[in-house]
């Protein structure tokens, strides 16, 4: 068959196509550590995931405008490759393998979301590469016994813990009724696992416990619940989407609830994007500018948003602030472990105990950051319709007082 | 004959040596190998048979959670695996890890070929865009079922085993390459020996014309179901392998991925020309490493790049790569060309 040679060729093209694109960078070429992360630039986590990117090069820039890392006596500087994991955990274990045996990257950021990260973590583990994370917060990340995982965020199932507790404080003590919808991804499911923690410690009832559609645009089925059955508070999460959905269905259906505590808030823009149909709402974050913490880099948190709105255009939400600590983290590891060796970064990494803008950092055995409290905030608006988000707890950074119970659409 | 044993000595010898020249791309190779086998099982039906199915991704994803399931249940409680506040670690030996993995191969095999024949059984009556839409469904619908199972954790996902620690840092990228090549093969020569006997006929037969077919007194339904089932087969086992590959598995976005690898295989099978040997295995090589690229080189726009592909192969090679090729050098495919004719036929023009 003359066909044969036709695929001969075909098959011997493609070999030289292959074997002319092997490339490998070190990790420390000249004076530049490179760092690889996955990132997600499409996908239903792109705006999250440009948040992230946007952190990671603001860090970038600033830590080398600022003199850069020192290690065994030179100054290096930090570059990152980024590719788009489209939001697809498949997607980024395979680019996870890429970036390390291809591109021969030995120091990792993490990509945005915790399925993500649960999908790179085992790669990374396999390689003993480092890595710093920022945005996977899924408790079952710090149970595997991983050595190479570091997050600088607290983890999920603490998100919402704080409400339930105020939500049962505010009632004198007893528990409440909760009505509950979350995402189906891992982030959101320990969420919610959370709130099941916080509802049995606290003698609380769950009455509704519904499991929402990825790529969520409508959860009136839950709303329609919820009307009926009026419980004290409502818990959503759902990434951004989530946020977004929940308080534009809220506000069509003049859903009335005592109490409304979501995640994603400030990512999502809420208060921009719904004005007035936002206000009330509870957020969990894991920063907010207001907050005291200090490092040389960004100065603070009001600084950092400074910064950072002058460069990008928006405000900075959590996931860029927490991006960039990640950064900071990285550096300090280096000068500490004063070599590029993985297993002294590691090590280096595991006995880090700094504080940044963005909060203290300090990691457990587990590789979650146990040293920085969640906090909550509410949306406020004045009278012009301006809003804006207020910490309400914990007591100690609190800018406003908690408004409860929110008030009736009717009297608004 | 001869000219072909060359090419398939020449194929295997470059299928077992790639890992080692190329140690960078062992997972992109992987990867190759599984597109390729989807892309072969997905052509009975879509190119042999003419039935255009959504519904491949139900026995790969099922594949892939069961091998997982297997792998995990057959020696530690699959449910606190699962369990995302659950404080415990547990670790596979080697002989487990390889053993579960084994074991969950075969489960991943057998049980998408019962499905797909109590499944082909309910629905392989339908025709045309009927049965592409009930297909679509299908996945659609496993990927939420699936999503809401506690045991198999759910939206949480699933972590599958991590690879024991035996050999080097390269241990895990061979074996996954070469089990993956190994089906492969597998597949390869299954669908190579179908195609060379009467049961192809038949499928093309169905393909032309069912009725009449029917009227030939061929029972089209039995021969329908086969043909899905040794496609659920290979899928399965495709599945299977991909997970442990991966190492997460997600309802929607890795198992029951209609919306990417569901498509891919359709995508892959009609660009290389559906309805031959060759084009499926064509199709899915030059569609990775177009992907692979565009990845590269046009981040954040690699949609759009691939997007343009399809465009152009819709316009230019209708009939895929295959076809093109045909078409343009007939003789090459055993076509001769009676010049006299049709030099007379374009006269007549």
């Amino acid at each position: 068959m003359k066909i044969t040679k036709i695929i001969l060729s075909f098959v011997s093209a493609l070999a030289i196509l292959l074997s002319s694109s092997v490339t490998s960078f070190a990790k420390v070429v000249g004076d530049k550590i490179i760092l690889g992360s996955a990132i997600s630039l499409t996908g239903k986590y792109s705006s999250n995931g440009v948040h992230t990117q946007n952190g990671y090069n603001m860090a970038v820039d600033r830590i080398n405008s600022m003199g850069g890392v020192k290690v065994g006596g030179k100054t290096y500087k930090f570059e990152i490759i980024y590719y788009d994991d489209e939001s697809n955990p498949k997607r980024a274990a395979q680019l996870a393998e890429r970036l390390i045996s291809q591109d021969g990257v030995q120091f990792m950021l993490g990509p945005y979301s915790s399925g993500l990260t649960k999908a790179i973590a085992p790669v990374t583990e396999k390689y003993g590469v480092p890595m710093v994370e920022a945005n996977g917060a899924s408790r079952s990340l710090f149970t595997k016994g991983y050595k190479y995982l570091f997050a600088v965020l607290a983890p999920a199932n603490l998100y919402l813990d704080v409400a339930i507790r105020t939500a049962v404080e505010l009632n004198g003590g007893k528990g409440v009724r909760i009505a509950q919808a979350f995402e189906q991804d891992a982030f959101s499911q320990d969420v919610r696992l959370g709130i099941l923690d916080a509802a049995k410690e606290t003698g609380s009832e769950i009455i509704i416990d519904d499991k929402l559609p990825k790529e969520l645009n409508d959860m009136a089925a839950t709303l329609v619940k919820v009307k009926q059955m009026k419980p004290d508070v409502l818990v959503v999460s759902g990434h951004t989407k989530g946020a977004l959905t929940a308080i534009r269905q809220i506000a069509e259906m003049k859903v009335d609830v005592p109490m409304l505590a979501m995640t994603h808030c400030d990512a999502a823009k809420l208060s921009k994007q719904h004005g007035k149909n936002s206000q009330y709402a509870l957020c969990a974050s894991q920063w907010h500018k207001t907050l005291t913490y200090k490092d040389d880099f960004f100065k603070d948190g009001m600084t950092y948003a400074a910064d950072f709105t002058n460069e990008f255009g928006y405000d900075p939400p959590y996931q860029a602030a927490e991006s960039s600590a990640a950064l900071l983290v990285f550096k300090d590891a280096f000068e500490r472990a004063n070599s590029f060796d993985q297993k002294k970064v590691r090590d280096a990494l595991a006995a880090t105990n700094m504080q940044t803008f963005y909060g203290n950092i300090k990691f457990a055995p587990g590789g979650q950051n146990v040293d920085k409290p969640m906090v909550l905030f509410q949306v406020m608006c004045d009278g012009a319709g301006k809003c804006e988000n207020k910490v309400v707890a914990p007591l100690k950074w609190a800018s406003a007082e908690l408004i409860h119970p929110v008030p009736k659409w009717s009297e608004r | 004959m001869n000219k072909n044993l060359i090419l398939y000595a020449a194929i295997l010898f470059f299928g077992i040596t790639a890992p080692f020249i190329f140690p960078a791309f062992k997972v992109q190779l992987s990867i190759l190998c599984i597109l390729i086998v989807l892309a072969l099982t997905w052509n009975i039906q879509g190119g042999e048979m003419g039935y255009n199915t959504f519904g491949n991704i139900l026995f790969y994803g099922l594949g892939m959670y069961l091998c997982a399931s297997v792998q995990v249940g057959m020696f530690f409680p699959l449910a606190e695996w699962t369990e995302s506040g659950g404080e415990k670690t547990f670790v596979h030996t080697p002989a487990q890890f390889f053993q579960g993995m084994a074991v969950g191969l075969v489960v991943a095999a057998v049980i998408p070929t019962i499905v797909a024949g109590l499944i082909g059984y309910a629905i392989l009556g339908l025709r045309g865009h009927y049965f592409a839409i009930c297909t679509l469904g299908l996945g659609v619908a496993a990927g939420e079922i699936s999503g809401g199972i506690e045991i198999i954790g759910a939206g949480q996902g699933f972590t599958t085993p991590p690879f024991p620690d035996v050999g080097g840092l390269e241990s895990r990228g061979e074996f996954f390459y070469f089990l993956s090549f190994g089906v492969l093969v597998l597949t390869f020569i299954a669908v190579r020996a179908i195609y060379s006997t009467r049961f192809k006929l038949i499928l093309n037969a169905i393909r032309d014309n069912e009725d009449k077919a029917e009227a030939m007194g061929i029972q089209t339904m039995k021969y329908k179901i086969i043909g899905w089932m040794i496609s659920a087969f290979f899928c399965g086992l495709a599945g299977g392998i991909m997970g442990g590959l991966v190492g997460y598995i997600d309802s929607t976005d890795v198992a029951f991925d209609g919306r990417e690898m569901g498509v891919f295989m359709v995508l892959m099978a009609i660009l290389g020309g559906k309805g031959t040997l060759w084009g499926p295995v064509i199709g899915a090589t030059v569609f990775h490493i177009f992907k692979e690229g565009f990845w590269t080189f046009f981040l954040g726009w690699q949609y759009v790049a691939l997007g343009v592909l399809i465009v152009v192969i819709v316009i230019y090679f209708p009939e895929g790569i295959m076809g093109w090729l045909r078409e343009k050098f007939p003789e090459r495919f055993g076509e001769t060309i009676d010049e006299k004719d049709r030099k007379a036929q374009v006269e007549l023009k």
